[in-house]
């Protein structure tokens, strides 16, 4: 069903006629996070109720684009006076520069790149301006965690709107068994019109989305993601196309690129992709990988057995197997100080 | 085409379409998908629910889908167990099977609450009576849903017990009218004045309480579509041996006070922003306190009377 929502998503297909394969059809996209991308795209072909329901779905992704110009706007508050210029990453990349990819789309935080060196410096003036450590990983084992092996600082989160920022300083973990040239990525970003924030050219946003979907985490989001990866690709002009499987050989992106084209070439029929794809690898490698991520997008009867295979895939990924093993013991076996105050619920946005 | 009420469709029909998820039900201004395999879900539905239009399969897309359901496999045969699933994720306690009902009563709520957008939401209950609305907002256990269920007794319409939905262009009130939720003492009393007929069953040492529902009439159901004129807010407190109290607000003081009973206010931003104010100059407002359910009606009823005719 859902590799046929994601056509209909892209406009390739037509939504159902019938009602209660439509109304199931939006809860689908709704809780995938792509309701309003089905808006986008269907909303002045729908007549009466449904076109109300697609105007709602737009509300909420109007509201979250409000937060993000908001709060990119305080980050440029937060880093004036100081010679910082952080790179925006992922959705506030693709509001930023208007890409097809933000129509409609769900954002929930803001992640922004420096380098290393940046760090201290992008933390206290943030810090300054009233961001604070995240009480869900505000505690020694998960700070020191995020500073020794993660590509990112512990998440920050605004004491006064709650928003939350990832500041990373490089694009997937130090303990990873792939990295891209981050540093090559942030030398070649480019400024927003009258702002110190910066964005990836187009080419290195496509490369970038694709090793977040493909060299790190389990593909959680499927649906969200080879519509995000479609869009992207859009965006790139032809000249670009064909400097893409270069530029992603250049940067150590060839593995998550090739598999990310083929994937978008096999949704949506896209040829440009399926050749870049063949530029990179030879077709019949990674059956597995392929059969999951098929699998886990389709979500059938195979889709736990693929959900374990990437989850297992992603951990093997993000770290080798003595630091793997011990932090696992320690999150399951975490120590929780006794209380009698109630379990605080932290409620998920909706 | 009017839909025939749940009332006249069999028992087997309604479980079949139930456990196919393709139940839907109609409240006045949303359309409700239902899915559950639960007896006392359904038991519950043929009695609280029977004036209802409902259909077995939709003939129109829905505004929200619910699935009550068991939290894992084992709890479905093992000390059953049910949850609400709203179709996103929420943190909802396992409720033992016998309280489906108000599993899927809260379910229903959390979906409108967190997905309608098409109006402005509040937590408040509603009625209308001949010189237009009175909205009610509260916090739970302020009495508002006892209020609601004696002022209907009164003849005033039900538009709804849990949510105000006040339109985004004309400062109008829209109605979803869904069972009344008494707690505790309230249920007695509700059940005296209004016959033990149009009050469901209780449940009983739920994690709210005790809980019974009051059914809508058909005659709120039947006028679902029609809109209702805000005239009156209140603000009630109810505390037990406090003397009935009323103090007029600014309207500014009374958009304040909506604003952090409104579900999607700043979900809507400016839109909802606009559409309290045009409420506000509509409306004069009240905070209300009392000590008793007879205070409080009679206090009620006075301010109501010294609203102008329309």
């Amino acid at each position: 069903m859902s590799e046929r929502l994601a056509r209909i998503i892209a406009g390739l297909e037509s939504l159902p006629q019938d009602a209660f394969e439509l109304s199931r059809l939006l809860a689908r996209a709704d809780s995938h996070h792509v309701l309003g991308q089905l808006a986008v795209q269907n909303k002045n072909k729908s007549p009466g109720k449904v076109k109300e329901l697609f105007e709602q779905a737009l509300t909420r992704t109007e509201f979250d684009h409000r937060m993000l110009v908001f709060e990119m706007n305080r980050i440029e508050r937060a880093i004036e006076g100081t010679c910082l210029s952080p790179v925006l990453l992922k959705g506030a990349t693709y509001v930023a520069t208007k890409s097809k990819a933000a129509k409609g789309r769900r954002v929930s935080d803001i992640d922004i790149l420096l380098s290393a060196t940046d760090l201290n410096e992008i933390e206290k003036s943030l810090q300054a301006a009233g961001w604070e450590a995240d009480e869900a990983t505000d505690n020694p084992y998960d700070q020191a965690y995020y500073r020794d092996h993660m590509h990112e600082l512990p998440p920050l989160r605004h004491r006064t709107r709650g928003n939350i920022i990832d500041v990373h300083h490089q694009l997937l973990p130090k303990t990873a068994r792939y990295a891209l040239n981050h540093a090559q990525m942030i030398e070649d970003a480019v400024p927003l019109p009258n702002s110190k924030l910066r964005v990836f050219g187009r080419k290195d946003v496509f490369i970038h989305s694709c090793a977040h979907a493909f060299a790190d985490g389990a593909l959680d989001t499927p649906l969200r993601t080879c519509v995000e990866l479609y869009y992207l690709f859009l965006d790139l002009d032809q000249e670009e196309v064909s400097q893409l499987a270069d530029r992603a050989k250049a940067l150590g992106g060839t593995w998550p690129v090739a598999i990310a084209c083929w994937w978008i070439a096999k949704i949506f029929l896209l040829d440009a992709a399926n050749h870049v794809a063949r530029q990179l690898r030879h077709p019949t490698r990674g059956i597995a990988l392929k059969w999951a991520i098929q699998s886990k997008l389709k979500d059938g009867y195979t889709a736990p057995l693929a959900k374990f295979y990437m989850y297992v895939r992603s951990h093997y990924l993000r770290m080798p197997l003595y630091l793997l093993v011990p932090h696992l013991m320690k999150k399951a076996f975490k120590w929780r100080p006794k209380s009698d105050e109630p379990v605080k619920l932290t409620f998920p946005k909706v | 085409m009017p839909k025939n009420t749940l009332g006249t469709y069999s028992e087997t029909d309604l479980r079949k379409a139930l456990s196919a998820g393709t139940f839907t039900m109609e409240a006045g201004s949303f359309t409700h998908l239902v899915q559950g395999h639960s007896s006392y879900l359904i038991e519950f539905l043929r009695d609280v629910y029977r004036d209802y239009p409902i259909s077995l399969y939709p003939d129109e897309v829905v505004d929200t889908s619910v699935r009550v359901t068991a939290p894992n496999i084992l709890r479905r045969f093992i000390r059953p167990q049910v949850i609400p699933d709203p179709g996103f994720d929420f943190p909802s306690a396992p409720l033992p099977a016998h309280m489906a009902p108000l599993a899927f009563e809260m379910g229903l709520n959390l979906t409108v609450a967190l997905k309608c957008a098409r109006f402005v939401s509040f937590h408040a209950g509603v009625v209308e009576g001949p010189k237009g609305a009175i909205l009610m907002s509260a916090e739970s256990g302020g009495g508002k849903s006892t209020l609601t269920a004696m002022l209907m007794e009164q003849g005033f319409r039900l538009l709804s017990d849990e949510f105000a939905l006040l339109g985004l262009g004309e400062p109008v009130l829209h109605s979803y009218p869904r069972p009344v939720s008494l707690k505790n003492e309230s249920i007695p009393i509700i059940r005296s004045v209004a016959g033990a007929d149009w009050v469901s069953e209780v449940i009983e040492d739920s994690p709210k309480g005790d809980i019974a529902y009051r059914r809508a009439r058909p005659e709120d159901i039947a006028a679902a579509n029609r809109v209702a004129k805000p005239k009156l807010i209140l603000f009630p407190s109810y505390e037990p041996g406090l003397s009935p109290m009323s103090q007029k607000l600014d309207p500014a003081e009374a958009i304040m006070r909506l604003i952090p009973a409104s579900t999607n206010y700043s979900l809507l931003g400016e839109p909802a922003y606009r559409a309290l104010v045009r409420l506000a100059r509509e409306t004069v407002a009240f905070e209300v306190s009392y000590g008793s359910v007879e205070d409080s009606l009679r206090l009620i009823n006075e301010l109501y009377a010294d609203l102008e005719a329309e």
